[in-house]
């Protein structure tokens, strides 16, 4: 993997200050227009509560639970992704079997399909009657209208991130290391745990975290897929919709700000993380 | 015909056809059933029915709309995404990771809460209600409004795709070209947009699949007047909600198809461009 | 450097036509009859989702009569969704003319903002109220558990299936009608809690609104009933989804209100057309088509004509015997109140 260029020092402080202001104008603008307003709405309007009441909206049984429901089922779901994510991107770059492209370009198809169609599919292909969910239900397995019918759709979401993160990075990985480590006697299992794993961690990482701020944001599919029962499977994003069906505006956006807090902090860490991955790169 | 490489870790082949095993098992069971499912709900009282329904004047109209928007939105978030990749890859300087993450925040954002933030701010009692009253300007409800929530949940794309790729190519051709006389228009068009258009490509394609496929943001802003503010998302929820099943699978199943357009556009330009390796 | 040159030619192409679209939407035309007055006339309805049939029906004869009467020609803009969204939207700045909703607390809630007069109610015939309903009990085929009454639904080993009472306004004329099965045949309050306490254990899963609700039920197989809203049984039935269905002998008549955004027909000049339409729904004719699609007409002649699909239920209140929106809005359903507590205790 080639290094990140650090800004050649051979630019001269005026050429830079000549160059940039109006890219940096129209980032500025753009982000101020399209994020910066609407969020300092949402917070002024959250905070008009007042901090008491604010602490006390935000942390009543219902919403404790959602977030519980919400941050655990996305965190494990991200985690199943990531393993299999991590699975199928090696199965994509390092071996070819028939229809190999097909199932290269089907990865992206939760982008695309709108949300509340994948929900109502998921919905039925994974309920006792479905395709899936009928293999399953002998077992007395209940997949669909479940905390597990949450994570299915959060599964569903989420997946395509950690195969488009560690997809690249495992192309640019040179195959001579692991046969140098092959042919020193290293066995398969110290290999793929010495050798191949550590370079793709923080990718994998990153995948993981993407997939996990992607699914806390969920709502459309789960909503649907979800029995929507308090303290069992319902979530954070569905508790905003209902307060907001309730008219009751500030608990809406009181909620929705813990929830907008919550993700910058970890879209922080992610970016960090990336960061570190990139000097891990280099070195 | 089943043609296994030889690895050159010289894995056992059993293992190989295993790992091939659990991936697609998984790729059916989490992607392809349930995309399967929509097709089977569109199709299985025939063909016909299907195309009625796509003959219906709402729809045309959302189709269309479903177009316009992206058609606006993309541009736009292009625009954004490649000066910010320009300033953010080019720089280094404090809250540089914090400018990121709020670039990235869209994302992960519920788009209750997006689509709920927009009428803060535009709705009648938000805070240039009065003011947009006055002048008549009507943002929320039509498509200005709609442009606003697109615009919000695809922004970070262009962004994110072209960052990375600033990064690792790096600022030496830019120089040369700076020092054979090149002005920075010159330089960005002719040595800086070569070299980043494929990354930048794919932004664009996955930020016009998510334009075209937003729901949940688009609902709060748009009303959903059939043949006025209604996209094909919004159509499907309306035929839906009215028992027209086949109908809204058969939209549904367009969508899912402009999203194919985009993931074969990705697919060509991969191969042309040798991105991933094709063995 | 593929192609470099084509790439940066289709690159403006695009831009022009993103130009292009932006100029044709900005140019609108505006025709005018003889004595002044616009020759189309704009009327937007804003109505909850499974009105979209009837009201489909009705609008194309009701234009036909003022273009007759009027030499005007009206269009019609609509808009269908929940309820409670298409309420929200209204108060936030989408300009309906009309509103059709599911509930008088959505009507309420334009009262507040200063959009609707507060004496609403008295401005249409029969209270304002246009459509009427009952709660539906849907069971599956041949009734195997043998449920007729709504105490049935807290038999042990039988669950079933409602919409959200949170999530969708509509699906509070369900919750009302267990409750007012026990206040309104005698219980107490205290009696009815239990009840519907217990009733909230049987729930299998709290879909977004009805047709989420159906498709759990049918589709999804969850539940042994599903409890649901005539009209929207009928219109099922209609549409080909298989449903067998009894109308509990104590019931709520279920009322959606309609009503004159007093504050836009003045801004958009549409008083007199929009005025006209509310009137025409109330004709017999009018009531008719909503007959055929599900709904109880108001019209006492027309739902005596409809007595075979209509059957009359025996103990029949309404949400005003049980104190009006406003009360049972902050009694059972706000956050905290009694819905929340239920859900809270049966979790425990």
């Amino acid at each position: 993997m080639t290094a990140t260029h650090p800004i050649s020092p051979s630019l001269s402080p005026q050429k830079q200050r000549r160059q940039f202001p109006w890219v940096w104008r129209i980032t500025v603008f753009y982000l101020l227009v399209m994020l910066a307003v609407p969020i300092a709405a949402l917070l002024s309007r959250a905070s008009s509560a007042g901090p008491v009441h604010f602490w006390q909206v935000a942390t009543r049984a219902i919403a404790l639970s959602a977030y519980e429901v919400t941050f655990v089922t996305a965190l494990i779901a991200a985690l199943i992704n990531g393993v299999f994510g991590t699975l199928i991107a090696w199965v994509l770059v390092r071996y070819s079997f028939p229809g190999k492209r097909f199932f290269d370009a089907v990865v992206d198809l939760p982008f695309a399909l709108p949300t509340a169609v994948a929900g109502l599919t998921l919905a039925t292909v994974y309920s006792e009657n479905g395709w899936v969910g009928s293999l399953l239900a002998p077992f007395g397995i209940r997949i669909a209208f479940s905390r597990w019918g949450v994570a299915v759709a959060m599964l569903f979401i989420s997946l395509p991130f950690v195969i488009r993160t560690v997809q690249p990075v495992l192309t640019e990985m040179e195959k001579d290391v692991e046969e140098a480590a092959w042919s020193l006697g290293a066995t398969h299992g110290q290999t793929f745990w010495r050798v191949i794993l550590p370079p793709l961690m923080p990718a994998i990482l990153t995948g993981v975290a993407l997939g996990f701020s992607r699914a806390v944001g969920e709502f459309g599919s789960i909503v649907i897929i979800s029995s929507n029962t308090p303290f069992r499977d319902l979530i954070a994003s569905v508790l905003v919709f209902q307060s907001l069906e309730q008219y009751d505006y500030e608990a809406a956006t009181i909620i929705g700000t813990v929830m907008l807090l919550v993700s910058l902090a970890i879209l922080f860490l992610i970016n960090l993380l990336q960061a570190w991955g990139r000097r891990y790169a280099e070195h | 015909m089943r043609s296994i490489k030889p690895s050159p870790t010289q894995e056992k082949p059993w293992l190989h056809v295993l790992l091939i095993v659990i991936a697609i098992a998984y790729l059916a069971l989490v992607l392809l059933m349930p995309a399967a499912n929509v097709l089977f709900q569109a199709f299985h009282e025939g063909v016909m029915p299907f195309v009625e329904n796509l003959l219906e004047p709402d729809f045309l109209h959302a189709v269309w709309l479903t177009f316009a928007l992206a058609l606006v939105v993309v541009p736009l978030n292009t625009v954004f995404g490649l000066c910010a990749a320009w300033a953010i890859a080019r720089h280094r300087f404090p809250g540089r990771t914090l400018l990121l993450s709020i670039i990235d925040l869209p994302f992960s954002i519920s788009p209750v809460v997006a689509g709920l933030m927009l009428v803060l701010v535009y709705g009648r009692n938000g805070w240039l209600g009065g003011w947009l009253q006055a002048l008549d300007i009507r943002v929320i409800f039509s498509f200005p409004g709609m442009v606003l929530a697109t615009a919000f949940v695809s922004l970070p794309f262009v962004a994110r795709e072209v960052i990375p790729v600033l990064e690792e190519i790096g600022t030496e051709q830019e120089e040369a070209a700076k020092t054979l006389g090149a002005n920075e228009w010159q330089t960005f068009w002719r040595v800086t947009l070569p070299n980043i258009r494929w990354g930048l490509l794919y932004g664009v394609l996955l930020t016009n699949a998510r334009a075209m496929g937003e729901f949940g943001a688009v609902a709060v802003v748009s009303g959903n007047v059939a043949g006025l503010t209604q996209t094909l998302p919004l159509f499907v929820e309306d035929a839906y909600k009215n028992y027209n099943t086949a109908s809204a699978y058969a939209a549904a199943v367009i969508l899912g198809l402009l999203a194919l357009v985009t993931l074969v556009v990705k697919e060509i330009l991969e191969r042309k461009t040798g991105i991933k390796p094709n063995p | 450097m593929v192609n470099w040159r084509r790439f940066r030619v289709w690159l403006s192409l695009f831009l022009l036509a993103v130009g292009l679209s932006g100029l044709t939407a900005a140019c609108q035309f505006q025709a005018t009859l003889p004595d002044g007055r616009p020759a189309q006339i704009n009327l937007t309805l804003s109505s909850f989702a499974v009105t979209k049939t009837a009201h489909e029906a009705i609008m194309p004869l009701f234009a036909a009569q003022w273009e007759r009467e009027h030499q005007q020609k009206v269009r019609f803009r609509t808009t269908y969704g929940p309820s409670g969204r298409q309420s929200r939207a209204v108060i936030d700045g989408l300009e309906a003319d009309i509103v059709h909703l599911s509930l008088g607390l959505d009507i309420d809630r334009m009262v507040k903002a200063g959009l609707i007069p507060p004496d609403w109610a008295s401005q249409a015939p029969h209270n304002s109220i246009v459509t009427t309903s009952v709660c539906a009990l849907i069971t599956r085929e041949g009734n195997p558990k043998n449920l007729q009454t709504w105490q049935d639904l807290t038999r042990e080993g039988v669950t079933f299936v409602t919409a959200d009472p949170k999530t969708s306004g509509a699906a509070r004329w369900n919750f009302l009608a267990l409750w007012g099965s026990i206040t309104q045949t005698g219980g107490t309050p205290e009696q009815a809690q239990q009840f519907v306490t217990k009733a909230f254990r049987h729930v299998a899963t709290l879909p977004r609104d009805g047709r989420e609700a159906t498709d759990a039920f049918l589709k999804q197989g969850q539940g042994d009933a599903l409890i649901n809203y005539e009209n929207e049984v009928i219109l099922a039935r209609k549409k080909g989804h298989p449903l067998s269905y009894s109308i509990p002998p104590v019931n709520i008549l279920i009322e959606n209100p309609i009503a004159l955004v007093d504050k836009y027909v003045d801004k958009h000049g549409t008083r007199e057309v929009a005025q006209a339409y509310i009137e025409f729904l109330y004709t017999p004719q009018a009531q008719e088509i909503f007959a055929q699609y599900g709904f109880r007409p108001v019209d006492a002649a027309v739902l005596a004509a409809h007595r075979q699909e209509f059957p009359p239920v025996p103990t029949l209140f309404t949400v005003a015997d049980l104190g009006g929106w406003e009360k049972v809005q902050a009694q059972f359903f706000a956050n905290g109140a009694l819905f929340d507590q239920i859900q809270q205790e049966n979790q425990a």
